[in-house]
């Protein structure tokens, strides 16, 4: 312990009397990792958001496929969906995007029955200030906290928003909160009557029909059987959806490692001789201690502290900035890259997440390849004869 | 009671060849010797006939290419390197030509540097860097970066590190190159010292104020690599 200690504060007098090499050794760890890192949490962040977003999902979603695009779909198959097997209930949603042209941007309107007993089961009424929407009354609307927040707007403003024409005037009551970024990044909710105004969808018809199922797990069978009853729907599995998302994302963050790879590799192979090999002065100095009674093992000992502790900064340096990076500055650039999303979700943030397992993992990602891979050299050196060390020739 | 006095170090055979790219250079031809315990031997030579090479192989810190050493009766060249490094820490202190010390660190951080992996050294020996620092004069200095210190401080440095171990055997290679006169008696005063405690003492050089001081014990001379009789 005591021989421990006395090691590690001569490993960290080395790396301050290398403070050249220490610094950029810590740099070019710092700069790996935050590649790695900024990738991994980006990925990370939006799988999860996609996760939270599919949750709130029905089971089922049903539409109308007309010469191979989704068409109105009439309500009259609410009834006759909700009488087959295994079926708890089915509800007409009518959403839509909505493009604002002064804004240049699109919203997603969602039409919600605010009734108490037909609460949405569907909208993500997580309200975080005012109130959410009193039934039957027209000309209210509950927005997006992050779009709210993106349009200057708050609880108690009055939007003017076109239809048609004329200029419909929308009351924002509240506010809703969701632990979902890209729910309350353009979302609007408002009566259903408004949103069939907005979105032209005359009485009678829906956008499509939310289906929620007793066993969600036999989501497949429900499907075949809605299939079987109406020959032009298209039915979207929520299970499915989320087994496709993953696949995609594996892919695109794939691509961008493959990308990432060569540059990493080329780079690492210009440094790491550098950065891990010991100079004439190091090699001086290990012949030093040599001569002097130091065991090989002391001297690899001090130098695994020295480069653990420099690549442990280094490492987390690297997570830090690749977390502020993601979560504080929208990942300029690689957001891009992966999604190419950036323009349809202008306030888009995700919700910070890391946890501490994937902290462990990159710092041991990082740090234990380089510590090992920095020894080897220092272990050659120390196995010289002394002398030879001691005056330049091994 | 001993009337023979036993014998510290002894070598034969010792042969080193070095290679220098293709050219082969022999810098210990057959060397053999045996040093009583307790005496003060020089081996003075012209310079490259290998004297340096001598100590390092007598300390462990060069492979010989043939032959072999024995420090107080225990042969040291086939030791593993593990054993060899404990040769060196306990069982000789060598003062280096070119003194070996770590740049960067302070006079006493190097002076203490072979007790680090020890944990640190006891305060026995904390106390007498401070005697023999004051003794050499260079008190003032143990705080200086010894990059900062003159060829002659940093010498006598070398000298009091490889004293502090407490070794029973001492080779100093070239410890009086960069001394004055007043450093070179104090040295020689402490080392008929260490000989009065019972220690083993070999320097190299060919400086004429220490091959040619009354104290010295017996002589060798070292030509391109061999023993002068
Ligand atoms: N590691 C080495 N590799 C190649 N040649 C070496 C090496 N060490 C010493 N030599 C050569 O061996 C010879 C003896 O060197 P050594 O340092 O032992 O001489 P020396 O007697 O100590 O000289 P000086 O009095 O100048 O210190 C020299 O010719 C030197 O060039
Ligand atoms: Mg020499």
């Amino acid at each position: 312990m005591k021989r421990h200690l006395a090691l590690i504060r001569f490993a960290l007098g080395s790396s301050r009397r290398r403070a050249g090499r220490t610094v950029a050794l810590g740099g070019a760890l710092a700069l790996v990792t935050f590649a790695f890192s900024a990738v991994l949490l980006l990925t990370e962040a939006l799988r999860r958001e996609f996760h939270l977003g599919a949750a709130a999902l029905p089971d089922l979603t049903v539409q109308r496929l007309v010469a191979g695009r989704p068409a109105l779909i009439s309500e009259q198959w609410v009834p006759r969906i909700a009488a087959l097997a295994g079926i708890t209930s089915v509800a007409a949603r009518v959403w839509g995007y909505y493009f604002v042209p002064a804004l240049a941007g699109n919203f997603t309107v969602v039409g919600v029955d605010a009734s108490p007993e037909r609460q949405p089961v569907d909208a993500p009424a997580v309200v975080g200030r005012g109130r959410f929407l009193n039934p039957d009354v027209a000309g209210e609307v509950v927005m997006g906290e992050a779009l709210a927040g993106f349009l200057g707007l708050d609880v108690g403003d009055a939007i003017t928003l076109p239809v048609g024409k004329v200029g419909k005037r929308l009351q924002i009551v509240g506010l809703f909160r969701s632990s979902v970024a890209l729910w309350t990044a353009d979302v609007i909710l408002m009566s259903a009557t408004d949103a069939r105004e907005f979105l032209q969808v005359p009485a009678g018809l829906a956008t499509d029909l939310a289906v929620h199922l007793s066993t969600p797990d036999e989501a497949v069978v429900a499907a075949r059987k809605i299939a079987d009853l109406m020959p032009d729907a298209r039915i979207l599995d929520r299970q499915l959806m989320n087994r496709a998302y993953d696949l995609t994302f594996d892919t695109r963050g794939g691509i961008l490692g493959a990308m990432l790879m060569p540059a990493l590799v080329a780079f690492l192979v210009l440094a790491w001789d550098r950065l891990t090999g010991v100079g004439p002065g190091e090699r001086r100095e290990i012949g030093a201690l040599k001569a002097m009674g130091w065991q090989t093992g002391d001297v690899l000992l001090a130098r695994l502290w020295e480069n653990a502790v420099i690549a442990l900064h280094g490492a987390l340096a690297g997570i830090v900035g690749a977390y502020v990076f993601v979560f504080h500055a929208q990942a300029p650039g690689l957001a891009k890259v992966l999604f190419g999303w950036s323009s349809l979700y202008p306030a888009f943030r995700p919700a910070p997440a890391v946890t501490a397992g994937q902290v462990l993992v990159l710092v041991c990602l990082v740090m234990l390849p380089f510590v090992a891979a920095s020894l080897v050299p220092a272990w050659r050196a120390s196995t010289r004869d002394p002398l030879a060390l001691l005056r330049g020739v091994a | 009671m001993n009337e023979v006095p036993a014998i510290a170090i002894r070598a034969h055979g010792l042969t080193k060849r070095y290679a220098n790219g293709r050219v082969e250079k022999t810098a210990l031809r057959d060397v053999a010797l045996a040093i009583p315990a307790g005496r003060f031997w020089v081996v003075s030579g012209p310079s490259g006939s290998g004297k340096t090479t001598l100590l390092g192989v007598l300390a462990g810190m060069i492979a010989p290419t043939a032959g072999e050493v024995e420090l107080n009766g225990r042969p040291i060249t086939h030791l593993r390197d593990h054993h060899r490094s404990l040769v060196r820490r306990n069982g000789v202190g060598m003062v280096f030509q070119e003194f070996a010390l770590v740049a960067g660190l302070s006079l006493a951080e190097n002076l203490l540097l072979p007790f680090v992996p020890e944990g640190g050294p006891p305060p026995a020996v904390c106390r007498q860097a401070d005697k023999l620092l004051e003794r050499f004069g260079l008190a003032a200095f143990a705080r200086t970066p010894v990059e900062r210190l003159s060829a002659g401080e940093r010498q006598r440095a070398g000298i009091i590190r490889a004293l502090l171990g407490g070794a029973p055997i001492l080779l100093l290679d070239e410890p009086t190159a960069s001394l004055d006169t007043a450093n070179v008696q104090l040295l020689v005063d402490l080392l008929v010292e260490l000989r009065a405690e019972g220690r083993t003492l070999l320097a190299t050089t060919h400086d004429l104020r220490l091959v040619n001081d009354p104290r010295v014990d017996g002589r060798l001379r070292l030509v391109d690599g061999a023993i002068e009789t």
